[in-house]
């Protein structure tokens, strides 16, 4: 049947937000961590890969610079696709496309599976990246390629002939589709429950290329549309009162008495 | 001024939109799936009404993709719902043009709109510009909105068959509660053991006059709750008075839910739990020791006045 094509993005880690003196965002000493459904996405790959026959290539593209301090957490990300599911990984890093620009991005990942000959029947990513969740970037790159996309898949139900039988999860109800390959996929949490690569696949994948690329090797010029004109950390000022008592009575009295002051009780 | 795209799933998130659409330009409005069905109340806004018979994302987006072309438009607006990103994230794709969903801001300049967003669960907000012409999807309650005092003109839009099948449709298991109305939500995570421990929740938010919620892996994944009852970044938003989170550690895709509550109370028996430094009264304790206790102490208190 054909090749797969795994979109894996390092993300900003939400968990671990850095933040400058003045308040504003601090992108470059924050991490950057493989996106959590991405994983889900690899998985599926993972369980595809048999009927499919071909191989599975992973995708990245950089977003978050200071470039140079981004390596070990881009190799991380991409050795986990690596010793998940993915033959080969192909990772685009580039001043010009940093920071990321959806637009961009797209083209970007359209451009590497055309110039490097991946010829998928199947693409697959995660519904949306847990930095940016704006859930676009599979929508565009189907655009791009002319090929259907078929968004918020909670599950793949059968590989029927050239064509898959899947359910997309919609706002309101959930829709068995059959959709002809080659598509493009992006799939939910819900999908799959991903294992974490074993011990002999982390060892095989330091064995497998991955083949680090600039817009130079894939031919292409890029106009970014948006700028950022600032990122502000949202500051919580929760209150923070611990109730710690060995009588649940007396700590379920303390707390009533807590919300009766705040006028959040009503009785 | 340049034409503005609304796009109405349901006839609720219209109003704003199109309030929005008119300090931009001249907005017409394609309606789909329920708004489709009840197009005479979008018609009163006195615009265009371009009515898509389906309410699948790629109908969707093949019907404004052409009447983007058409029009030539400086903006496309429309609410956050599923469809409407998937089909949105094509459009963007084949056009080129930027495209931002969760907008909790807008303001129009001569050459691009600047607009607000959450970013990383929303710890962080960013301001960003952009060119037009663009595709924003916004929160409600962003724009004004506009008056139902003109008389529109119905046009049908028919698009043709599209690669994607449709073998069969299923309804949602739903329960209807309206969370983001509530003014107590109870909100409950994998710290409850079963889902028949899930009574001791309905029966907290029933004293307090409230609703009860849940975390991703309660709602979509073990399904406890019905999915309307998903509180999170890809769930519902919720600003209730008072979010009691209990058996929740506290991850910022949740959170970021319920970050416009005014008081936050977590119950959690794991002392370093993430959530106590995201609330304003946190109880270390075992929830099923601690829950029946504050049900007890609450029924008293109700029972003396």
């Amino acid at each position: 049947m054909g090749n797969i094509v795994v979109l894996v993005k390092a993300s900003l880690n939400p968990e671990i937000v850095r933040q400058n003196p003045d308040g504003t965002f601090d992108i470059d000493y924050t991490p950057l961590k493989i996106s959590d459904v991405d994983r889900n996405a690899l998985e599926e790959a993972a369980r595809l890969r048999q009927v499919f026959g071909g191989k599975v290539y992973s995708v990245t593209v950089l977003t978050w610079g200071p470039l140079r301090a981004r390596e070990k957490d881009l190799r991380l990300a991409v050795q986990e696709a690596l010793a998940k599911v993915a033959d080969e990984a192909f990772v685009v890093a580039d001043e010009s496309i940093i920071p990321g620009d959806y637009t961009v991005t797209a083209n970007v990942i359209a451009a590497v599976i055309k110039k490097m000959g991946l010829n998928p029947s199947l693409i697959l990513a995660g519904e949306a990246s847990i930095d940016e969740s704006t859930y676009q970037i599979p929508g565009r790159v189907a655009a791009k390629l002319g090929l259907p996309y078929v968004g918020y898949v909670k599950r793949i139900r059968e590989v029927r002939g050239d064509r898959l039988v899947v359910e997309r999860d919609l706002e309101d109800y959930i829709e068995v589709l059959e959709v002809p390959l080659p598509a493009v996929l992006s799939v939910t949490q819900e999908v799959n429950e991903p294992r974490p690569p074993t011990l002999i696949q982390i060892r095989m994948a330091s064995r497998k290329p991955i083949h680090m690329l600039t817009l130079k090797d894939l031919g292409l010029d890029v106009k970014r549309q948006r700028s950022i004109l600032d990122m502000r950390v949202v500051t919580v000022s929760r209150k923070q009162v611990l109730i710690e008592e060995a009588s649940m009575e007396k700590a379920a009295l303390k707390l009533v008495e807590y919300l009766e002051k705040e006028g959040v009780l009503r009785f | 001024m340049g034409n503005v795209i609304v796009v109405s799933q349901r006839p609720s998130d219209a109003g704003e939109l199109v309030g929005l659409a008119r300090s931009i330009g001249d907005p017409v409005i394609v309606a789909f799936q329920d708004s489709a069905e009840r197009v005479e109340e979008l018609l009163s806004y006195g615009y265009k009404v371009y009515r898509v018979k389906s309410s699948r994302p790629e109908v969707l987006a093949k019907a404004i993709s052409t009447l983007y072309n058409e029009l030539k438009p400086k903006l496309i607006v429309g609410p956050n719902t599923r469809n409407v990103k998937d089909a949105m994230a094509w459009v963007a794709g084949l056009h080129d043009i930027h495209m931002a969903p969760d907008v909790a801001g807008v303001r129009v300049e001569p050459d691009g709109i600047v607009y607000k967003r959450g970013f990383l669960s929303e710890r962080v907000t960013m301001t960003v510009k952009a060119p037009y012409p663009a595709i924003i999807l916004v929160n409600p309650r962003v724009a004004e909105p506009a008056p139902r005092e003109g008389v529109g003109e119905l046009i049908e839009l028919n698009v043709g068959d599209t690669m994607v099948r449709v073998l069969e449709v299923k309804a949602k298991e739903l329960s209807g509660v309206n969370l983001e109305a509530a003014e107590v939500i109870v909100g409950v995570g994998r710290g409850f053991k079963a889902k028949e421990d899930l009574s001791m929740a309905f029966e907290l938010a029933k004293l307090l006059g409230g609703q009860v919620g849940g975390t991703r892996p309660i709602a979509a994944d073990l399904k406890w709750l019905p999915e309307d009852a998903w509180i999170g970044i890809s769930g519902k938003r919720v600003a209730p008075k008072l979010y009691i989170a209990i058996g929740i550690s506290g991850a910022p895709q949740h959170m970021s839910g319920v970050s416009g509550s005014k008081v936050i109370v977590a119950v959690n028996k794991d002392k370093s739990a993430p959530i106590f430094k995201q609330a304003d009264y946190g109880v270390v304790a075992d929830l099923y020791k601690f829950i029946p206790a504050l049900i007890d102490v609450l029924k008293r208190r109700r029972g003396s006045t």
